[in-house]
């Protein structure tokens, strides 16, 4: 299945709700995301607006996940006042475009916190280990 | 080679090699030590000062039979048949005009300036996202109409930390994202691997190499630098100058020698090849450079004189009166800048001394001819 452009191929109301969000375009087991905008109240299955750049959520050789982001053309639909959907802000927060989205400090907050446990059980089972 | 002794070695317990014969067959290679463009001073302004690229544009001493040479036929499915023309004059002029054009374009030389910095540029420092993911996340402007140098590519590290990418990063992005037509992704097993790049400068593929050297690097990269480094060194230890002329590489070639005053080997072989004027231009470029050659006030005068004659190719059958003055007027010159500048003075003189005699003659010929012909 070849691609369609980037302009994408979606009809367009002008006065309709529009939303970027993240667009799965990999196969199974090996997601890959457009970042695409559409209209509000399609799936995303259906075809496009335009694609806003991607996300390669599968860190590379060098452990480095990808994103790429066209910021002239989000600009531009977040001019049109386009939805943004939570993962996409969530990137956009990462990346210095929006302020820091609430759920990636939550996220981090959580992985730090399971860390902490998971170190203390270890140190449980050794102290354990050396008692018995 | 060292290789192939080792596994022998290895492999036949009789064939015993002493571990001190392999490492001195290991060394046999030349070992030559980079020299980048990392001092102080910069070399951009000096290159493409217009005086500097005009000398270099002359002592690469362009031959339109080398520069419009076949090189590969990849890409084309059918060869061209050649198509003649008769033409007047003036059409054969404009030919000739567009030709040079053509030529210029082929020849033009790859930049030579200081080597490049590290980008450390700390964006914004936010300790509460440390733990919200193990990867990094770069992050790629792909906005149209940006060039590669002034694109945004950004990271965010896992304690948190936004920075600017690192050249080395940044280079990986760009290829990814906008490829670059011949460049790979990965550098090279010939750039790498030191003995492969040996084994090709011994093949004398030089221009391969700095071809392959400019697709696949940016000029002012430290491997870009170090791998043209070490093969100008090749040429010049064994004076395989001939091979790069009319080439867009002898120029930054002759820049890299003069920059780390070691021409004195490219002075001996001009004077070799009996070519007084470009060993005045060499002269002239070192001053240009470094300003230690003597008398170097009264070489700008000189070398205005030797740009306006036609470049010679080859040797030339028959002296006007105006060429045996300027040939004279070079000659002491470089007599000059041997006996104060030189450290090859014993080669030099005698390569000069060559020079001379065959001059000598030369002029006796030419103006004996001159009589015969009753013009003097």
């Amino acid at each position: 299945m070849s691609l369609p452009p980037a302009s994408g191929t979606g009809r367009y109301f002008a006065r309709a709700a529009k939303s970027i969000r993240l667009i799965r375009h990999g196969c199974t087991n090996r997601p890959f995301f457009h970042i695409s905008v559409t209209q509000r109240k399609r799936t995303n299955a259906q075809p496009v607006i335009e694609q806003l750049g991607s996300y390669d959520p599968m860190p590379n050789v060098n452990n480095e996940k990808l994103v790429a982001l066209n910021l002239e053309r989000i600009k531009y639909w977040l001019g049109k006042g386009a939805h943004v959907s939570t993962p996409v802000a969530e990137l956009f927060g990462l990346a210095g475009f929006f302020p820091i989205h609430p759920r990636s400090y939550m996220t981090a907050w959580r992985n730090r916190r399971t860390e902490r446990e998971n170190l203390a059980k270890l140190e449980n089972e050794k102290a354990k280990e050396t008692t018995a | 080679m060292s290789y192939l002794f080792r596994k022998l070695a290895q492999t036949n317990p009789k064939n015993r090699i002493h571990d001190a014969q392999i490492f001195v067959i290991s060394c046999r290679k030349l070992s030559i030590v980079p020299s980048l463009y990392d001092g102080e001073q910069d070399p951009a302004p000096k290159f493409f000062s217009s005086n500097v690229q005009v000398m270099l544009k002359r002592l690469t001493r362009p031959d339109y039979n080398k520069v419009f040479r076949k090189r590969t036929n990849q890409g084309l499915t059918i060869l061209k048949t050649p198509s003649y023309k008769f033409l007047t004059n003036e059409e054969l002029e404009v030919e000739l005009a567009n030709a040079k054009k053509k030529a210029e374009k082929l020849l033009q030389m790859p930049p030579v300036v200081k080597i490049q910095k590290h980008i450390d540029d700390v964006l914004s420092k936010d300790p509460a996202l440390i733990g919200y993911d193990t990867a990094k996340y770069l992050f790629t402007d792909i906005t149209f109409g940006v060039a590669n140098e002034h694109r945004f590519i950004i990271e965010r590290d896992p304690d948190g930390i936004l920075r600017s990418c690192d050249h080395d990063v940044r280079k990986r992005l760009n290829q990814t994202y906008f490829p670059m037509n011949g460049r790979k992704l990965r550098e090279p097993l010939m750039f790498t691997d030191q003995e492969k790049l040996y084994s090709l400068l011994d093949r004398e593929k030089y221009e391969f190499v700095l071809d392959r050297a400019c697709v696949q690097y940016e000029p002012d990269e430290p491997s870009y630098q170090k791998i043209t480094s070490i093969t100008y060194q090749h040429i010049d230890t064994l004076s395989k100058y001939e091979l790069l002329r009319s080439t867009r590489h002898f120029g930054p070639l002759v820049f890299y020698l003069t920059w780390h005053q070691s021409i004195d080997n490219l002075i001996l072989e001009l004077l070799q090849n009996s070519a007084v004027r470009d060993a005045v231009l060499l002269t002239a470029l070192r001053q240009d450079l470094h300003g230690d050659v003597v008398n170097g006030e009264s070489l700008p005068s000189l070398v205005h004189q030797v740009l306006a004659t036609p470049i010679q190719l080859t040797k030339p059958e028959c002296l006007t009166e105006e060429d045996i003055q300027l040939d004279s007027k070079c000659l002491k010159c470089i007599e000059k800048y041997i006996k104060t500048n030189s450290s090859m003075k014993s080669q030099q003189e005698l390569a000069l001394q060559g020079f001379r005699e065959n001059y000598k003659q030369l002029i006796e010929l030419s103006r004996g001819l001159q009589k015969a012909h009753g013009k003097a």
